[in-house]
């Protein structure tokens, strides 16, 4: 019972299966007109073909034809590779009746219960040929079946940006191309371009205004627009030798084919070029278009002086690499920098120039220090964005470790000295100060200020003041009487001040004035107290020639002295005896 | 209640002083392990409080040289240079910062005497100029007393002639002082601190551009109106520059 049903599952599975395929192929219904154009004595066969088998087939209403011959209904089925094709064709032999365009509206046919339409085409019938029905001539056969066409990428590129033109020169299969040669090739004014040779010509297929051809790609050109307005292309003319099969046929059927030259020209194109927007435009910007990468290196970061060091500014990407210029590198004054070398490593292909440009500098550092690279910037457009960038190198710190030093300049080397002396490699850079006198800002200057004029003047002030000092000094040391008086006077002052003191006491008192007195005379006379007799003292006195009275009176006092010791003394005696030894001691000591 | 006040603001001025030395130690520890803006921050502070010295300005010149600041390191070199004419260390570091700046501005050619004349007046401040004459001043009137009250012949002559000399020389140094003074007065250097700024020939951005500058350059400026000071560099050069790009050395 099982195996029954397995059985009818897989029958009704198969007949499923071959069902589905036989329904895999899709309907086609087409119409195929033998000319689109034709004169009013011309005749017109349409073919309306399905590939499947169908009913019900209704023919348009040739109203403005004559129907000449048709329907008449071929059938055709092949079995190739095991698939089956079939098709089912129904023809017309017409004649137009006017001139004009003369749609042909649709034929319907019945497959499979479903109702399928052909497309509606349209002829254009001209006025009456001279040689109806004659086969065309080589050349008009020739210039239906050839068209050079220049493919533009773009129509309304921005100034500056890549646009390609694609020369391909369709080909129909009806006809055979021997050789050509350009006539005139087009120059691009206001363009930079750049050819891209076609090495190769292969055949390619494709398709033109709806029928397929076979082309073959001519030429290729990236242009980049210099100038913005309507600007347009000069067109390729082409001088093309083509073999154009004729009705006659040659011994064995085989076509003969007609040899003719035909000119093809692509038609004159135009672009029309935007200007680069001035919205938001950076100043750094020097016209670069496309999407691109900035760098700045440096091949070392450390080195000594007049080592050399390679500075590279670079720009990769994609645009116009070739039409602007790279930013300049601003390199400290005191760096030796050589002209840069000029690097392009550029391809271009069809969607424009692609690579690096780059522009590399030589630098030789003569002294120790650092030495910035400062940050530089480069702008470009993207048309793709249709907004501007701009791009800012890393700032690089070049670090010069040993050289000389900018500022001093007396280094002495002294030569084959055996010692070896401790080495210090140039000026260093100094170390800040540990210790500071700090003051207020701003404190005012001492130069022009009032202290400073008083300290300028007050010193000479004191000159005349001196001087007026010191002349009184000299007039008073010119008045010699009383200098000496004064000296006297002083001099008593100095050996009787220990009487003075005692002035009153007798015993005392008398005791310093004779120590006084013999003190002077020691002073004076530099003679030993042993000595001291009064006959010695005049003596000593005379020889001295000191005036007798003057002798007296020093002998008088003297003797008073001794006296003193043993009788009585008044007080007022005593104070005349003081000044008395004052008058006798400066007397003497004129003389002396 | 007076004396009360008297010895507060003492005290105020005492701490004040003492915090700005702290300050100043601080930074300079901060300098030697590196940390440049600490040390920054630490020695404006002691600016904002109204003090300076050449060795501040020095270590802040030092301090921005490091983070490879070129424009304020030049400028506070300069300030130092100002207070200490004669600094090597100084003038060593300003020849390091001198490299970074991107101009290359030759001097004019001068004279021999005028290169000489400047060597020597330059070689103080005026105020130290000044302080010279002052003590040389000092010097003339003790030769000269003493030369009137000297007796021996010799003693009168030397301190004659002494007294001579320094009253000659002090003159020379009240001169110095005085050109100096003047050409201070006169000179206004500034510092450019944009990256790149463009001297103009009028002073309003219509004008023509007539040179551009870079960080770091010493101009000195002439005259100004509204925003733009007239300047002119070493080599001769004028032009009208924003005052927003230089910044004057000399408050």
């Amino acid at each position: 019972m099982k195996t029954k049903q397995y059985i009818f599952y897989f029958i009704s599975l198969f007949f499923i299966l071959s069902a589905t395929a036989q329904d895999n192929d899709q309907v086609e219904f087409t119409v195929k007109l033998s000319k689109e154009k034709l004169g009013l004595n011309e005749r017109l066969k349409v073919e309306f073909s399905t590939n499947k088998d169908g009913d019900n087939f209704t023919t348009p209403n040739f109203k403005d034809f004559t129907i000449l011959m048709g329907p008449s209904t071929s059938i055709s089925r092949s079995w190739i590779n095991g698939k089956r094709k079939f098709s089912l064709t129904y023809t017309y032999i017409l004649q137009p009746n006017k001139q004009g365009k003369i749609t042909i509206n649709q034929a319907t046919i019945t497959i499979a219960g479903k109702v399928y339409k052909s497309e509606v085409k349209t002829v254009e019938v001209t006025a009456a040929v001279t040689n109806p029905n004659a086969p065309p001539s080589a050349s008009d056969i020739a210039s239906e079946n050839l068209h050079l066409v220049a493919e533009v990428s773009k129509g309304n590129p921005y100034l500056n940006e890549a646009v390609t033109v694609v020369y391909k020169l369709y080909v129909s299969p009806d006809i055979q191309v021997s050789g050509f040669q350009a006539i005139d090739n087009p120059k691009y004014n206001n363009f930079w371009s750049q050819d891209m040779p076609v090495t190769k010509y292969t055949t390619q297929e494709g398709t033109y205004n709806g029928k397929s051809y076979r082309y073959v790609i001519l030429k290729r050109v990236v242009l980049y627009p210099q100038k913005t307005g309507n600007l347009p292309l000069e067109p390729l003319s082409l001088d093309v030798q083509v073999q154009v099969p004729t009705q006659r046929r040659d011994f064995f059927g085989g076509a003969v084919y007609a040899q003719t030259n035909q000119r093809v020209s692509a038609g004159s194109k135009s672009l029309t070029v935007k200007a680069l927007p001035e919205e938001g435009k950076p100043a750094s910007f020097t016209g670069a278009v496309g999407n691109f990468n900035f760098f700045v290196t440096t091949s070392k970061t450390h080195l000594n002086a007049s080592e050399s060091l390679q500075a590279k500014v670079e720009i990769s990407g994609k645009g116009n690499l070739k039409l602007f210029q790279l930013p300049q590198l601003n390199l400290p004054s005191s760096l030796e920098v050589y002209e840069p070398e000029h690097d392009e490593k550029i391809s271009t292909n069809y969607s424009g120039m692609e690579g690096k440009v780059s522009d590399s500098y030589t630098v030789v550092p003569a002294y120790k220090g650092k030495y910035p690279v400062p940050s530089i910037s480069f702008s470009y457009f993207n048309p793709k964005t249709e907004k501007y960038h701009t791009l800012n190198s890393q700032e690089v710190v070049i670090n010069v470790i040993q050289g000389p030093s900018n500022n001093v300049t007396n280094s002495t080397i002294v030569e084959g000295s055996v010692k070896k002396a401790v080495e210090t490699s140039g000026e260093q850079f100094s170390f800040i100060k540990t210790k500071t006198n700090l003051t207020a800002i701003g404190s005012n200057y001492f130069f022009k200020s009032t202290s400073y004029y008083l300290w300028l003047l007050l010193p000479l002030l004191f000159i005349p003041i001196a001087i007026l000092f010191s002349k009184k000094r000299e007039a008073l040391a010119r008045d010699v009487v009383g200098n000496k008086v004064k000296k006297a006077n002083r001099l008593a002052r100095k050996y009787l001040s220990a009487a003075k003191k005692t002035l009153g006491k007798k015993e005392a008192f008398y005791i310093a004035l004779e120590k006084a007195l013999h003190n002077y005379l020691k002073a004076k006379l530099k003679i030993e107290t042993s000595e001291f007799s009064k006959d010695k003292i005049s003596t000593l006195l005379l020889e001295k020639e000191v005036d007798t009275s003057t002798i007296e009176g020093f002998l008088f006092l003297l003797r008073n002295c001794e006296m003193a010791r043993y009788s009585p003394f008044s007080n007022v005696q005593m104070q005349q005896d003081y000044t008395k030894a004052g008058e006798v001691i400066s007397q003497m000591d004129k003389q002396l | 209640m007076r004396k009360a006040l008297f010895i507060l603001v003492l005290l105020i001025s005492y701490f004040g002083f003492s915090q700005n030395e702290t300050l100043f130690q601080k930074a300079t520890t901060a300098y030697n392990d590196g940390k440049y803006d600490e040390a920054i921050t630490d020695y404006l502070k002691i600016i904002a409080n109204g003090k300076h010295s050449p060795e501040l300005y020095f270590n802040l010149g030092n301090a921005y040289y490091k983070l490879n600041k070129v424009a304020p390191s030049i400028y506070y070199y300069e300030k130092a240079l100002l207070l200490n004419p004669n600094d090597v260390e100084l003038k060593n570091n300003l020849a390091y910062a001198k490299n970074m700046t991107l101009d290359a501005i030759e001097n004019l050619p001068e004279t021999n005497f005028k290169s000489m004349y400047k060597k020597v007046t330059g070689y103080y401040t005026f105020d130290q100029w000044a302080y010279i004459n002052i003590a040389l001043i000092l010097l003339f009137v003790i030769a000269y007393i003493s030369f009137r009250n000297f007796h021996s012949a010799t003693k009168k002559r030397i301190s004659f002639i002494g007294s001579l000399t320094c009253l000659f020389l002090s003159l020379l140094a009240m001169i110095a002082a005085y050109l100096n003074y003047s050409d201070y007065k006169q000179k206004k250097p500034a510092i450019v601190f944009e990256e790149e700024s463009i001297v103009q020939a009028e002073p309003n951005n219509r004008s023509q551009e007539v040179f551009r500058l870079h960080e770091g350059t010493k101009v000195y400026v002439l005259d100004n109106l509204n925003d733009w000071y007239k300047i002119k560099l070493a080599d001769g050069k004028s032009g009208w520059i924003s005052s927003n790009d230089i910044k004057l050395i000399k408050n």
